[in-house]
């Protein structure tokens, strides 16, 4: 899939965005921001890099995703659902009574999520289970972990930061959505991350930056974090919080938004700027 | 040497190597207590590819236990109890029982059995604890050949599970034909005069005072509970219908665990008088097991008494 062109992703994007923002507002509230600031990054990941079969969620060999960040599930449901791991009218049932996509990420319940999160900080930890697996089990598949920057604030990310580092877990990929803000504020004023690449690189890890809404960026990052060996990548990507949404773009307040209302349904909408035809 | 003459921890070790050898999936996992869980040098010289020291950091042991688990692989992670269930019960809770994870924990040197370590690692929270946690299995084996026929279920079954780990030798009450049912518990001594149950440490003393009460005529029932979750409810029904008075020991606060547990089970089907030994709801210090048991009233002296006492009440006497 890694043919599919830069207008193709454009388009795939707006649309992501559109269906994120119309998903969240149906189901009444949600976390907006963190999900919009993520949208090339895992859209990349899912069209363009990792090897995976949407017919087998399961298959033994796909490359593995963790949402740390489990609050972030609809960013990922939209993708999962556009590329076949389930229906797309699953998608209006978001935190609906009785839904299979819940508000964090569940893998008892979504085909496509590799790992339940949502209480922070542990999923770095998972996902280092899982790529220490792969090298006890001979596999080649990578595994991918986003993490937040508000969650960096835990401290079992650093316990497995210090774990990855140490067993030199070359097929472990992390990627934290440095937004620059969490749900207090922004980072530097809640509790400053900074110098965060010196941090990771403190920790063994092999340390990349880039602008997460650029395709090219994402695309070429990721590939040099793929072909480091003999320790873990961070890629540290700087990114917007509630990008391509007016309303919320670059908000404290995106980090979970409220619905009461249609005028608040139409104010979150007319945020995008446009409209499109929903897919369900 | 047999296994009886071993240390639990030992034959932990022993019996992780036997698993290992017949699975390779299955891991041991410690954070920097390895030595005083019995798996090294044991299993970590044996089978050092299964073994995983993540240092002192075990909220990272139990999510990496998961993502192990999520795998196909079987990790066994172990700690104090007070480190492998209390300071990781949000882990545990998310990572491994709410995403059912086969996870199998380990809390070793139980309640009392801490001694010199005294009140910081003194827990007597962990059956109760985890034993609230849905999707959670709670084990406390009372010997060796019941641990080694725990361990084999535990390997055997995708079980999030907590299993209490007795680290010395203790008195030996099964065999080596032992099988676990985590549905059933064991009749250890038939009564008709009053029911005693304990698990995992306190189930040695219970013997000894189900053998003094018999030379004061008096007919204890036994019954030792390796498994507090799933919890055998008809054993005990039918025990309580039989002899009409309870009493439980235990090696933890008498709040929400094994004493809890029975006055969940009772009150609701066959509501009889039940009295709970074990600490009384206070926090633990540096002593031995001896001063810590006549301290908090549960070595034998005051298991017999307590019996002799509730028989006479019941008797109206």
């Amino acid at each position: 899939m890694s043919t599919i062109t830069k207008e193709q992703l454009e388009h795939l994007a707006k649309e992501f965005r559109y269906v994120i923002t119309d998903m969240i507002c149906r189901a009444g509230s949600g976390h907006l921001g963190g999900s919009l600031s993520l949208v090339e990054i895992v859209t990349t990941l899912y069209y363009r890099i990792m090897k995976i079969k949407p017919d087998n969620p399961s298959w033994e060999d796909r490359d593995r995703l963790v949402l740390s960040k489990g609050h972030a599930g609809p960013v990922l449901y939209v993708v999962l659902a556009y590329l076949g791991f389930f229906p797309k009218s699953w998608l209006k049932t978001l935190n609906q009574n009785g839904t299979n996509l819940p508000s964090h990420v569940d893998h008892n319940k979504t085909p496509g999520i590799d790992m339940t999160a949502g209480s922070l900080g542990q999923g770095l930890s998972c996902a280092s289970g899982m790529a220490y697996a792969a090298k006890l089990n001979k596999k080649s598949y990578n595994v991918y972990c986003i993490i937040g920057d508000g969650e960096s604030n835990e401290g079992q990310i650093w316990e497995a930061a210090m774990f990855a580092g140490h067993n030199k877990l070359d097929n472990l990929i992390v990627i934290c959505d440095y937004n620059k803000m969490q749900i207090d504020g922004k980072t530097d004023e809640v509790i400053t991350l900074e110098p965060l690449a010196d941090k990771w690189r403190a920790f063994n890890f092999e340390v990349f930056e880039m602008d997460g809404h650029n395709w090219d960026k994402i695309y070429s990052t990721i590939n040099r974090a793929i072909a480091v060996k003999g320790k873990p990548a961070m890629i540290i990507a700087h990114t917007i919080k509630g990008k391509g949404n007016a309303e919320v773009e670059n908000k404290v307040a995106s980090h979970n938004i409220k619905i009461n209302n249609q005028s608040d349904y139409d104010k979150y909408m007319k945020g995008l700027g446009y409209t499109m035809q929903l897919p369900y | 040497m047999s296994y009886q003459d071993m240390e639990m921890r030992a034959v932990y070790g022993l019996t992780l190597c036997e698993l290992m050898e017949q699975d390779k999936n299955v891991l041991c996992l410690e954070a920097d207590l390895s030595k005083a869980s019995g798996t090294n040098p044991a299993v970590c010289t044996a089978f050092p590819e299964n073994f995983i020291n993540v240092g002192v950091a075990e909220a990272n042991m139990i999510g990496l236990a998961a993502g192990l688990a999520r795998e196909g692989k079987i990790p066994f992670c172990a700690s104090f109890t007070c480190f492998a269930s209390r300071r990781v019960y949000d882990q545990i809770t998310i990572s491994v029982a709410y995403a059912n994870t086969n996870v199998k924990i380990v809390g070793t040197a139980p309640g009392i059995t801490q001694g010199p370590n005294g009140g910081t690692h003194m827990d007597f929270l962990d059956l109760a604890i985890m034993r609230a946690m849905p999707n959670m299995h709670v084990y406390s084996p009372c010997d060796v050949y019941e641990l080694r026929a725990v361990m084999k279920y535990m390997a055997m079954h995708h079980q999030p599970t907590y299993m209490q780990l007795l680290r010395p030798k203790m008195p030996v009450i099964f065999n080596e034909d032992f099988t676990f049912n985590p549905k059933k518990a064991t009749l250890i001594f038939e009564g008709s005069d009053i029911t005693i149950v304990s698990t995992g440490y306190t189930t040695h003393l219970a013997v000894s005072a189900v053998q003094e009460l018999q030379n004061e005529g008096i007919k204890a029932e036994h019954l030792h509970y390796s498994s507090i979750k799933p919890f055998d409810e008809d054993l005990l029904i039918q025990s309580a219908k039989k002899t009409g008075c309870v009493i439980t020991v235990e090696n933890q606060n008498i709040i929400g665990g094994l004493g809890g547990a029975v006055c969940e089970v009772l009150t609701e089907q066959f509501p009889v008088k039940v009295k709970r030994l074990g600490i009384q709801d206070a926090f633990g210090e540096v002593a031995t097991e001896e001063y810590l048991l006549n301290k908090h009233g549960f070595n034998v002296e005051h298991i017999v008494k307590t019996c002799i006492d509730m028989i006479k009440s019941k008797r109206g006497n």
